[in-house]
């Protein structure tokens, strides 16, 4: 969308950004990036009591190239952190990531020389999720309010902030 | 520390000649993957589809577990014990209590050994559900998954009722359970109840769709076999070893907390390959509800922990709030640098967890904490034989394999 | 069963009588503090005599005697089982400080392999006669050895120092 901002804000750029925004955000297809135990709580939110298919992010891709949205659960050591940037740079745009359980978005119960405490340190992040592990509802808690986020988002009117 | 995006595959520290010409390749099954169980990294040396050398690599979940429960007093540790091997914690908390408890020398109530054996079996379901579960998924057979995970659910809500957690639940303190939460309120036993009432016919519906399947005997009959020599040479335990036909489970060999008094039968495989451990895990789903229900049989009423002037447990709350004693008593065990110490002394438990002979080797000073806390992973010990039985068989009975030796990533690099 | 542990004792202290340090028995365990000069000896004589017949590999690890004050300031303890006769042993083979080397075991048991690379990376200890003697859990160009007690729980700033990825650079 590299015409932004020449066409300003009008009617009709608006409205093309409510349907595009409103297409992405039913739509987000989740790339789990699970290491620990948060990555259980992630399978049972995507289980058959707790259904994230309803909010639309069921197709769980296991390739950065085919999803927009990392959710990084668990606790990330220094022999993975290299891994994780390089999985989220290779994810295109536009791509969110929810950072979920106490371990992801501080160091958790972890402070020790090989936990990296808060991925915020080295990726950008949207959502934080606490908990250890989160029950899912806060996940789905945590996909809605990406889902908002998304909604607020002005693609085409205003350049991307 | 320079940080290259590039050295994840360096091809002089896995001896690797590439020629042109020749038809062997270098495939990275990388930790980010989703048949890898946790963050495992395969580097396959692969001749078209076969292949010819495999070396695993570890560490990507490694996060000082042993250096980090030095610097914590006895009871905390136990909440980091349960974020070893996350889908079964009530056995790693049961195994490393039962440790300490040793070093002091504290023998807790009937009552609490009957419970405690019934949520290890209870932990030990969960365990196989997982592996059970997420072998299917690999091998493509997406319905087992759905139906076993329901069953998940309903022991959750077991926990929950207990403890206030899912799935780290920590439950287990020196001398019994935790203070608060040693009344257990009569909707644990209903749920029990129609737990138990409805879990072998979910059990026997997994069983029609997958022990007698074509597809699924093709996948995993004489896949990753296993023979004795190599489990006494490797250290193999638990259903990898019994399926090899090495009859020994410890509860057996060397009961711990009354599991002497309930009797059940040890499945034994055969040949060793995947299909019988699959096999042998089913099994031992049926005998652990066996198990339960004779627990809940002998489980007798009365106290559940130890008495609080054993000076090891907190004293109850009425004697926090009325006594001068019982105030000085939890202060001495709840503040920061105090707690309960032990003499100068060293102990190992040998239990049985879902994966194999999981035990804490628990070193003491003196002080309010472990010296030195040495965890024994099954799925480390379990994890080397796979270089072995993978060469010469084909790409995809990698991920049989892999998914039938259960190996949790939290325990193995801990 | 006390019988049987003498048993234990008595044939191990007849077949290397300069080799062991301290033999205590508490809480119903035995453990051996031996010398590292022949411990491969001692463990294949534990393996292969038959009225012993440990032959079931179980858990090997280092200890830093550090605070507590050992025979020397390291320990590798070797946990064994007996299939037959159903007992357990652990022996304690002393490292000292400044001389930090052993004999491997991998050639009586193969699953010794992946236990000692661990004890090199944790520790610093090296093992004679290891086939491939490398860290398996910290990074490769790690420095340090975490498990000693000197070093700091926090570490020494390897967990500080990576690229930081913003929005801008995230291509």
């Amino acid at each position: 969308m590299a015409v932004e901002s020449k066409l300003g804000e009008n009617i009709l750029t608006t409205t093309i950004d409510k349907f595009v925004n409103w297409s992405r955000k039913n739509s987000l297809w989740p790339m789990p990036f699970g290491t620990a135990c948060c990555a259980i709580e992630l399978m049972a939110t995507l289980g058959p009591k707790y259904d994230m298919a309803r909010f639309g992010a069921e197709a769980i891709r296991f390739s950065p190239r085919q999803s927009d949205l990392m959710i990084v659960a668990g606790r990330v050591s220094i022999k993975m952190m290299p891994i994780l940037q390089k999985i989220y740079r290779q994810m295109s745009e536009p791509k969110w990531v929810i950072s979920m359980g106490a371990c992801a978005s501080s160091g958790g119960v972890f402070n020790t020389y090989s936990t990296i405490q808060g991925i915020d340190n080295f990726i950008p992040v949207d959502v934080y999720v606490p908990g250890c592990p989160p029950r899912p509802e806060t996940l789905i808690d945590a996909v809605l309010k990406i889902q908002k986020k998304i909604e607020k988002e002005r693609s085409l009117s205003q350049k991307r902030a | 520390m320079e940080n290259s995006f590039d050295a994840l595959v360096d091809e002089e520290q896995f001896d690797f000649e590439y020629t042109p010409h020749e038809e062997k390749m270098l495939l990275n099954f990388g930790p980010s993957h989703p048949a890898t169980h946790g963050t495992l990294r395969l580097v396959m040396e692969l001749d078209g589809e076969v292949i010819t050398k495999v070396t695993p690599e570890l560490g990507y979940l490694h996060h000082g577990f042993e250096k980090l429960g030095e610097y914590r007093s006895y009871n905390q540790v136990v909440t980091i014990t349960d974020r070893m091997n996350y889908v079964s914690p009530l056995n790693n908390n049961f195994s490393y209590i039962l440790a300490v408890e040793k070093l002091f020398g504290i023998e807790v109530t009937e009552r609490a050994k009957y419970f405690r054996i019934l949520l290890a079996e209870l932990s030990r379901i969960n365990d196989h559900l997982v592996c059970i579960g997420t072998q299917g998924v690999d091998l493509g057979a997406y319905t087992p998954f759905l139906y076993l995970w329901k069953e998940r659910e309903n022991i959750y809500q077991m926990f929950e009722i207990i403890s206030g957690t899912r799935l780290t639940v920590s439950y287990a303190r020196i001398g019994g359970v935790p203070r608060d939460r040693d009344n257990i309120p009569p909707v644990f036993f209903q749920k029990l109840d129609k737990f138990l009432a409805t879990f072998e016919d979910t059990l026997d519906e997994v069983e029609r769709l997958l022990t007698r399947n074509k597809i699924w005997l093709n996948r995993t009959k004489d896949v990753g076999v296993i023979s004795k020599e190599d489990v006494l040479q490797y250290g193999l335990t638990g259903p990898v070893a019994r399926a090899s036909g090495v009859e020994w489970d410890i509860r057996q060999a060397e009961p711990y907390s009354l599991y002497d008094t309930v009797d059940f039968e040890i499945p034994v495989g055969e040949v060793g390959d995947v299909y019988d451990r699959y096999l042998v895990r089913m099994e031992e789903m049926r005998q652990s509800t066996h198990i339960i229900k004779q627990a809940l049989e002998k489980m007798p009423e009365g106290e559940m922990n130890v008495d609080p002037d054993t000076k090891v447990m907190l004293p109850k709350k009425e004697d926090v709030y009325n006594s001068i004693e019982g105030l000085i008593h939890q202060f001495e065990i709840i503040m920061t640098n105090r707690g309960p110490r032990a003499g100068k002394g060293e102990a190992y438990v040998p239990t049985e967890s879902p994966n194999g002979e999981l035990s804490y080797y628990v070193i003491s000073n003196g002080g309010n904490g472990p010296y030195r806390f040495r965890v024994r992973p099954p799925s480390f010990y379990n994890y080397q034989i796979l270089p072995k039985i993978l060469e010469g068989r084909l790409l995809s009975d990698t991920v049989a394999v892999l998914s039938s030796l259960n190996i949790i990533a939290g325990e193995l690099d801990r | 069963m006390t019988e049987a542990k003498n048993v234990v004792v008595d044939r191990v202290k007849n077949a290397f009588p300069d080799q062991i340090l301290d033999v205590s028995e508490n809480l119903g365990e035995t453990a051996i503090s031996v010398k590292r000069d022949k411990i491969v000896d001692i463990l294949r004589f534990l393996k292969e005599d038959n009225e012993l017949k440990f032959d079931m590999f179980i858990d090997l690890c280092g200890v830093d005697y550090l605070e507590m004050g050992g025979f020397e300031r390291f320990a590798v303890v070797y946990q064994l089982y007996s299939m037959e006769y159903n007992r357990r042993i652990r022996i304690k083979a002393f490292v000292p400080e400044g001389d930090e080397k052993i004999d491997s075991v991998v050639s009586l048991w193969a699953g010794a392999n992946w236990a000692e690379r661990e004890v090199f990376d944790m520790f610093g200890i090296t093992f004679t006669n290891h086939p491939d003697l490398r860290r398996i859990l910290c990074p490769d160009n790690f420095e340090g050895h975490p498990l000693k007690k000197d070093f700091p729980l926090e570490g020494i700033g390897y967990r500080e120092n990576f690229l930081k990825v913003t929005r801008e650079n995230a291509q």
